[in-house]
């Protein structure tokens, strides 16, 4: 099989090219690039990297909590068949008011994991067509479980 | 999960978690007449909170609750989670024990497989005898677990950096014996199953999944395959021992539930083949390197892709230096797939018998799902 993009070729010509929608590109394990897209262009640059670079398959999301930092982070991990790298979109999250806006929009397959991520973080994604609990039960008041202030003691 | 509003001109029945072939989940659908027009998974009734267990755990600790997450496909969920520990703790893997891995990897694979095929000859109603030829030949396979690992399921056989135990005596020959059996059975499946005329009425044509449809909607593993899209981590990011095996993706282009079942049926073959060429050119050497159980991984973060039976899992852990993972994020394949499955209604024409069948060939675990 045929690999058409390569990660050092990618990173050269996504950074040149999307100047005024990314903030940063790293790299980290030789295959996975991880990209911050500027605060005001998250869904534009997730629609560049969707149509222009051919990141069409959906992995999955998911979140990751900073407490000492006050921070949280949302990651979406991306695949194209035609590369032998994957990305992760990383968006950083307010920790006191928790509010992104939703991905579904740019990749439907999101949904899912951005459900599970409302009911395991408490973050809120603006535009989600369906945001209800997906694992924990209907009627679970106990905070929210992968935070790191939850100990998971004493739960009603 | 609260139930979302129906129209008042549909009914909606709710299948499962009692049902017999529904698992540990509950499906909503929304039905007119025999069509189905919409699926809703309610999925959650099995979440241990396996993310946040790990977190509490050392890393080595991790290895025994992370089996839990899909029984019948331990190994090829726990080498995901001991490649992603390995990286984080900067550990060689000796030759030998990557191909021991493989083995099992592929044993595995196999007992999955045959569980899956098994269940689908069970869903089309025509062929309850399958499901139990199935049920005594994957015997074969826990028999060779036993004797390598010491447990029949759920071995935690795989160490950051090695294996548990080398091969026992003679066990390369028993492995030959079984593949040679299995073999044998595969001509009476396919016979049985593939080309019998009541399977096919049950299974050509219905819930066809297009290769764009596929790929939007994140399908992946033998569903992916099905709908002709090349796409198997084992070749992707090659780990174990699969950069040296001789073997190919297989995919069919018909799209199908007959496309997916014919992809394992094949991918059982191909195990086979992996099988026994593990068994007659595995390298001799050391099998595991030697590191402490309380080490503490550097602060920095490592994602693991290996191929399940059921598609791709990655693993992302982050550590900070302590002897704990500081967040695992886990992305099973069985959860992607069930997205597929709610919106297959919409895609292709689904009747309510069909049901069975269809969620059989996207083969869900739903413990993995859950996490």
């Amino acid at each position: 099989m045929s690999r058409k993009i390569s990660l050092p070729d990618f990173i050269s010509s996504f950074n040149e090219a999307q100047k005024e929608i990314v903030e940063s590109v790293d790299v980290f394990e030789d295959t996975r690039a991880s990209i911050k897209a500027k605060k005001d262009k998250i869904i534009e640059a997730a629609e560049v990297i969707r149509d222009d670079y051919g990141f069409v398959i959906p992995i999955g999301g998911g979140a990751i909590d900073y407490p000492e930092e006050n921070r949280m982070e949302m990651n979406y991990y991306l695949n194209n068949p035609d590369s032998d790298f994957i990305i992760i979109y990383r968006i950083p999250v307010d920790r006191e008011k928790p509010v992104l806006p939703s991905m579904t929009q740019v990749w439907e397959a999101m949904s899912f994991h951005e459900r599970e991520t409302h009911e395991m973080f408490g973050i809120d994604f603006e535009g989600h067509p369906n945001l209800v609990p997906l694992l924990l039960p209907p009627d679970w008041k106990g905070g929210y479980p992968l935070r790191k202030d939850f100990k998971g003691e004493g739960v009603e | 999960m609260a139930e979302p509003e129906i129209t008042p001109e549909l009914m909606r029945i709710s299948w499962g978690p009692q049902h017999p072939m529904s698992g540990q989940t509950r499906i909503l659908l929304d039905t007119d007449g025999e069509k189905v027009h919409r699926i809703i998974a309610d999925l959650g009734f099995t979440h241990r909170g396996i993310e946040k267990v790990l977190e509490n755990r050392s890393l080595i600790g991790g290895i025994v609750p992370i089996d839990r997450m899909a029984m019948v496909d331990t190994a090829n969920i726990s080498i995901g989670y001991v490649t992603a520990a390995e990286k984080a703790l900067g550990l060689e893997v000796p030759e030998r024990a990557n191909w021991i891995r493989s083995l099992v990897c592929e044993m595995s694979r196999i007992n999955s497989h045959l569980y899956a095929f098994g269940l689908q000859a069970e869903a089309t109603g025509y062929f309850p005898a399958v499901f139990l030829w199935t049920t005594i030949d994957r015997e074969i396979l826990l028999d060779l677990f036993e004797e390598l690992t010491g447990a029949r399921w759920s071995f935690n056989f795989f160490l950051p950096g090695g294996v548990y135990k080398d091969f026992p005596e003679g066990f390369a020959d028993r492995v030959v014996e079984g593949v040679n059996y299995l073999r044998n059975r595969f001509k009476d499946y396919w016979n049985a199953m593939i080309e019998n005329p009541m399977f096919e009425m049950r299974c050509d044509n219905v819930a066809i999944l297009e290769p764009k449809d596929a790929l939007r909607l994140g399908a992946t593993g033998p569903v992916l395959r099905g709908s002709g899209i090349p796409v198997d981590m084992r070749n992707e990011e090659p780990y174990a021992a699969y950069a040296d095996l001789d073997w190919e993706i297989i995919t069919e282009d018909a799209c199908d539930v007959m496309a997916r079942t014919k992809v394992r049926f094949h991918e059982i073959g191909q195990s086979l083949n992996m099988m026994e060429q593990i068994a007659k050119e595995i390298p001799e050497g050391e099998i595991k390197t030697r590191f402490s159980p309380f080490a503490r991984a550097p602060e920095g973060e490592h994602i693991s892709r290996v191929e399940n039976g059921r598609g791709e899992m990655s693993t992302h852990l982050w550590t900070n230096g302590t002897p704990n993972p500081y967040r695992v994020k886990i992305l099973p394949p069985s959860l992607r797939n069930m997205y597929v499955f709610e919106r297959l209604a919409e895609l292709s024409h689904i009747t309510v018998a069909d049901i069975p069948v269809v969620i059989n060939s996207i083969d869900p675990w739903y413990l993995d799902a859950d996490r």
